[in-house]
């Protein structure tokens, strides 16, 4: 089954799947297993469909591998060789770790570019209900001739912005207690991401230490337990790994300032400060430096390499204030500084305002019904003395009433049943049937209409591709008409004996129907 | 444009005048021509410097006899710096204009880098530099001494120069001085011992000169070359340097002896205070210094270490120091106290003995300048109330005017939050300081702010103390988490250099469009000088009324002084120190009439009418009775109100002829009839 080009980039034997011995192989696009001395595999997953990789904690007996699939699928491999089971998983998970993200991304992106079509169209969303999850086609057709329109909207998106970090997002690891004297640390890859592009220094740390030093899960618990991460910062042991990190972080805080409008005298520390002010001053000094790290984080994007260079020169100019070595930068901002824009005549493009006609709308948002719709009372009985008054003055005009024979006989034609009401039993489905029944029928029809629309853009079928789809459309068509359209028949006529509403439906799929017929029929003549 | 202030031609570089602007003009040419001091409070953005030059620039064009100097005092060099390139800006248009090359002279004085050789300034017609060149005796000595009365002396930003006054005529000795004044002493006597050595004739010559006294200064003065030196009193000059202290030798001596005496009177346990004759009293029981010698200390020791041909004169800024203390302390009976405190109250168990020798009369520093020059204009966006300060600095002003900022369109909202959501009376007062109800609820005025206004906001707190406070607190109850999710927040610190870094960062992530909140201090680095332009600073929060630390003895001593000889209570001096600081820090946050802010007070107390009443009037006119006492949540409905409405675009031709004029209709009978309207009302 294996195409014979395929790279293999790893081989475990004795690695048992559903009770069974069998070999794990990891290639260049999937990771594929067979059983014990057969020459095909039972397993087989692209990367592209594996969501995450599991594996069983340290000190468990078996030791496991677990892939779960975006399908919400998954495989369990359990390594059996005795001597080197650890390492054969370690090597397995060490290699997909590295495979998976490349994979991830494409399958990611379009997998997110389906979500978001699906929740922000409810019609689609439905379809994809009606046909998908009953089965009746499958998800990949679904998407065929969708996708072409989402791809050109992707190329146009390709350029966009990075997504900032939030400020707080520290504060969204809530620790827990687990209630045995330690704490729980919640980490997502999103906050991981989120400490490493802020904190790159902590991302230096992991790469020099993980996985050589450290385990992952070690080196996040010494995180959390260094001084580095918590407020106070106030002594960092010897032991700690990022004692380093923080002197780091101290030298890019204070660089060499003799900017002026402050005196250096002013930046002695008062050696006499207790120790509780000490620490809030530690506080202080950290969120000067988590919100700089921030902001540098949301810069550093795009220009890394030569960031640095750029932000120590650029750091202030009025750390240079001989008059003739005035950097431009200091100049133009001195210039705006001095300048009284509305002094001087406008030449800049023109703005239109915005033209109000209700303002208070615009500042207040929109404001509950209720307000307008009430009436005081004085309104009630100055509509109702109107009303009498009009009454009062009532006067007949009975010489253009009609006779009250030509009166019955109108009212007669006009009711249900009469005369002139005969022609309009068709509008009645909205009138006979609840609503319930005709939001099915919709549905019924957007489906049918969808799969319609895959059958008749078969035709002209000139080409085995298309031969093969149209047959395959037959089909779908049928079950559509077994799985969908039968029960709800069904259903209608157990609670509306006479009304034939899907008679339509019908209708359509026998000219679909009649139409392949025709095809086929022609297509045997030809042969023969 | 060319304007024509009651006869005189003003060149002004722009297309476009404000009606304050010219209003300003006028007031000023009033007061040039009386030959008075003025005080004018404009608000900033309105383009009060380039209407002050553009006049003055004028006057002397037109006068050169009357007026031959201008002389421009600001306080930081960022702002000097902007006012030489208005100046520069404005000679350009000049030159155009008239066609004629440019014959003005002006010179700017930052820093000690670019420190200007002295005999230019004689020939500048300009001069710009800042307050210490003039104030500070020290440096005014070196600079200054030479100016023409013939000058005009601008103060600008002036809302604190009684106290850059008193900072400049006050002393502070701890023991670190006087171990680095021994170290200078000893420097002194080896280098007087080496010359000695090798050029006895220098110091005869020296002693020589000082025998006859010191003349020649008193010939300069009274030649009217000199700007006073309060550092160096009349009787001084007549007479000669006295026997005791005229060799080298004696002098160290002399010296040495004070420096024992101020040793020993560091050593004490509890406070001291005492006025200056009691000191002189002291020293000359304990040590026999006599109150002569004493008051020719600092012309000495200048003299000293010129024959010593000692050119670094920093190493000896200790012994400088001592010997300021020693002449001014025996020159001024009045006006000044003696406080020695043996420690910190803050840190009772640590010893650290201070000699605050402390000016308390502000008059003192800037008198030789009220006498010497013809006129002196003060001027300051925030000078409210304004017959204070000619009552402290002790002088008359023939002009005393405040102009508004005529507005299009109200752009700055003014809001008094006077309560929490849940009724808790808001305020920084101490018996509420630690109360967690009203700590919590001014983070939740933050955090709701933070949700609502666009780009930056600054808060400022009372005190340093009280933000390190309050932002733990914030912390431990998560309050600023939360803030977090809307913006950066970065906090000004007592470190020079981590607050400049904070403040950048902060302007780049308002420019970057991430939004930030600048958490900081009135009267601390960022409340002066800083100004948030536009979407550098949408909202100004003032959480409480930012009253100075009342406990400390210097404070009262002054507060004393200033209801003894001005009949200041203390209470209106106090709340009029507060709320100028109020006003400066909420003012930051307009800066010109296309800018808008919300100003949010955030104390119960600022809704009273005596405190109210101290705010600057381009910001009382604005807050209406139904801003007085609002809740968090009413204050964000106006504020979102307020924002939406400032956000839609605003032209020029909205301004024009309301806020904005054009050469006619400055001209128009009509409008000049309004503007003098607009001058009297002050």
């Amino acid at each position: 089954m294996a195409s014979l080009s395929e790279e293999v980039l790893l081989v475990l034997k004795k690695v048992r799947q559903r009770k069974q011995d069998g070999t794990l192989y990891l290639m260049a696009e999937r990771i594929a297993w067979g059983p014990e001395g057969k020459d095909r595999f039972t397993v087989s997953h692209l990367y592209s469909d594996i969501r995450c990789q599991k594996i069983s904690p340290d000190g468990k007996a078996k030791i496991q591998l677990q892939l779960v699939l975006h399908t919400g699928e998954s495989s369990t491999f359990h390594f059996s060789n005795d001597s080197s089971a650890l390492t054969d998983r370690e090597a397995a998970k060490d290699l997909l770790q590295q495979l998976l993200p490349k994979f991830k991304k494409k399958a990611n992106k379009e997998l997110e570019e389906k979500n978001r079509m699906l929740q922000e169209d409810p019609v689609l969303f439905q379809l994809y209900k009606d046909l998908v999850v009953s089965q009746v086609i499958s998800a990949e057709e679904f998407w065929a001739n969708r996708m072409s329109t989402t791809n050109t909207e992707n190329t146009l998106s390709d350029k966009k912005q990075d997504v900032g970090i939030s400020a707080a997002f520290l504060a969204d690891i809530r620790p827990q207690t687990d209630g045995c004297n330690g704490l729980r640390y919640n980490l997502t890859p999103d906050i991981i991401e989120s400490i490493f592009r802020t904190y790159p220094a902590v991302q230096q740390k992991y790469g020099e230490n993980v996985p050589h030093n450290l385990t992952e899960k070690e080196f996040w618990t010494r995180f959390f337990q260094s001084h580095y991460f918590h407020r106070d910062r106030i002594s960092t042991g010897a032991l700690d790994i990022f004692s380093e990190c923080a002197k780091q972080d101290e030298k890019g805080q204070v660089p060499s300032y003799e900017g002026y409008g402050f005196s250096a005298a002013a930046s002695t520390s008062n050696p006499n400060r207790t120790g509780k002010e000490n620490s809030n001053s530690a506080i202080i000094k950290r969120f000067n430096h988590h919100s700089a790290m921030i902001l540098a984080a949301g810069s550093r994007r795009g220009d890394a390499p030569n960031d640095q260079a750029s932000e120590t020169s650029s750091t202030d100019g009025n750390s240079r204030d001989s008059d003739l070595f005035q950097p431009p930068i200091k100049k133009v901002k001195l210039q705006e500084a001095i300048d009284y824009l509305d002094l001087q005549r406008e030449d800049g493009p023109k703005t239109v305002a915005l033209n109000l006609k209700k303002s208070d709308r615009y500042a207040h948002g929109p404001v509950p019904l209720e307000s307008q719709k009430y009436t005081t009372s004085q309104d009630i009985i100055n509509s109702i003395t109107c009303i009498r008054h009009e009454m009062a003055n009532y006067v007949p005009n009975l010489a253009q009433v009609l006779t009250s024979s030509a009166v019955s006989s109108a009212i007669a034609a006009l009711s249900p049943g009469g005369v002139l009401m005969q022609t309009g039993t068709q509008q009645a489905i909205n009138q006979m049937v609840p609503s319930e029944v005709q939001g099915e029928l919709k549905h019924l029809y957007i489906a049918a209409g969808e799969l319609l629309r895959h059958f008749w853009t078969c035709f002209p079928v000139n080409s085995p591709f298309l031969e093969e789809k149209v047959v395959k459309m037959r089909s779908n068509l049928e079950r559509f008409q077994m799985t969908k359209l039968r029960p709800f028949q069904e259903k209608v006529q157990r609670q509306y004996l006479s009304a034939n509403i899907t008679g339509h439906l019908e209708e359509m799929l026998q000219t679909a129907y009649n139409k392949l017929h025709a095809w086929q029929t022609r297509r045997m003549m030809r042969k023969i | 444009m060319k304007l024509n202030i009651e006869g005189l031609l003003v060149y002004f570089p722009y297309d476009y005048i404000y009606p304050e602007q010219y209003s300003y003009m006028l007031e000023l040419k009033r007061t040039l021509d009386a030959k008075g001091h003025g005080v004018l409070e404009m608000p900033s953005g309105t383009g009060k410097t380039i209407s002050l030059l553009s006049l003055i620039l004028a006057y002397q064009k037109a006068y050169p006899l009357e007026i031959t100097k201008l002389i421009y005092c600001s306080r930081t060099v960022p702002e000097i710096e902007k006012v030489v390139e208005e100046l520069r800006k404005l000679i350009e248009f000049h030159c155009k204009e008239t066609g004629e090359a440019n014959n003005f002279l002006a010179l700017a004085l930052s820093s000690r880098k670019n420190l200007c050789i002295h005999p230019e300034i004689l020939h500048a017609n300009i001069v710009v530099y800042s307050y210490h060149y003039l104030l500070d005796p020290k440096i005014a000595d070196l600079v200054s001494k030479e100016l023409t009365k013939k000058a005009v002396v601008v103060f600008d930003e002036a809302h604190n120069i009684d106290n850059v006054c008193i900072d400049s005529m006050s002393v502070n000795i701890t023991r670190r001085t006087l171990d680095r004044c021994t170290s200078n002493v000893e420097t002194l006597q080896t280098t007087i011992q080496r010359i000695k050595e090798t050029d006895a004739a220098k110091l005869k010559e020296e002693y020589r000169r000082l025998v006859e006294g010191l003349k020649e200064a008193n010939v300069a003065r009274v030649t009217d070359v000199y700007l006073g030196n309060p550092v160096l009193p009349a009787e001084v000059l007549q007479e000669a340097v006295p026997g005791s202290i005229r060799t080298a030798e004696h002098f160290v001596g002399f010296l040495k002896r004070f420096l024992e005496y101020l040793k020993s009177r560091l050593r004490v346990h509890h406070v001291v205070q005492e006025s200056a004759p009691q000191f002189l009293k002291d020293i000359f029981q304990k040590v026999c210094i006599d109150r002569k010698p004493l008051r020719f200390c600092a012309e000495r020791l200048r003299s000293l270490l010129r024959t010593l041909e000692i050119s670094d004169l920093t190493d000896f800024s200790a012994i400088t120091l001592i010997s300021n203390f020693a002449t001014l302390v025996s020159t001024y009976s009045q006006g000044f106290t003696i406080i020695i405190e043996p420690f910190e109250d803050r840190t009772p168990s640590i010893a650290n003995p201070v000699l605050h020798f402390s000016c308390m009369d502000p008059s003192i520093a800037i008198k030789p300048v009220f006498e010497r020059f013809q006129s002196v204009i003060i001027t300051s966006g925030t000078l409210s109330p304004l017959d204070i300060y000619p009552k402290i600095l002790d002088f008359r002003p023939v002009t005393v005017a405040s102009f508004t900022m005529t507005l299009a369109r109200t752009c700055l909202c003014p809001l008094i939050v006077g309560r929490g959501n849940d009724q808790v009376a808001l305020s920084s007062k101490f018996e509420t300081r630690e109360d967690f109800a009203v700590i919590r609820n001014y983070g939740n005025l933050l955090l709701e702010m933070s949700g609502v206004v666009p780009d930056g906001i600054v808060a400022f707190f009372t005190s340093y103390m009280y933000m390190e406070n309050i932002v733990a607190s914030w912390y431990e109850q998560g309050i600023l988490e939360n803030i977090q999710r809307n913006k950066l927040i970065f906090i000004e610190t007592p470190d020079a250099a981590e607050t400049s870094m904070a403040l950048e960062k902060y302007q780049e992530a308002c420019e970057n469009g991430r939004g930030a909140i600048l958490l900081s201090v009135a009267r601390g680095k960022v409340s002066e000088g800083i100004d948030f332009v536009h979407h550098f600073g949408r909202a100004v929060i003032m959480f409480g009324v930012p009253y100075v630390y009342t406990q400390s003895r210097i404070l009262k001593a002054r507060l004393e002084y200033l209801r003894d000889q001005f009949q200041i209570r203390e209470n209106d001096f106090l709340t009029f120190d507060a709320m100028r600081h109020a006003a400066q820090c909420v003012g930051r946050v307009i800066r010109g009439k296309t800018d808008y802010g919300l100003m949010i007070f955030a104390d119960k107390r600022y809704a009273r009418a005596d405190k109210r009443g101290k705010l600057p009037r381009w910001i009382q006119e604005h807050i209406s009775d139904g801003s007085l006492n609002l809740t968090v949540d009413e204050t964000v409905q106006m504020s979102k109100h307020f924002l939406r409405q400032m956000a839609q675009p605003f032209r020029q031709e909205d301004q024009l002829g309301l806020s904005l004029l054009t050469i006619e209709q400055l001209e128009s009978e009509e409008m000049l009839k309004k503007i003098s309207q607009m001058a009297h009302q002050a």
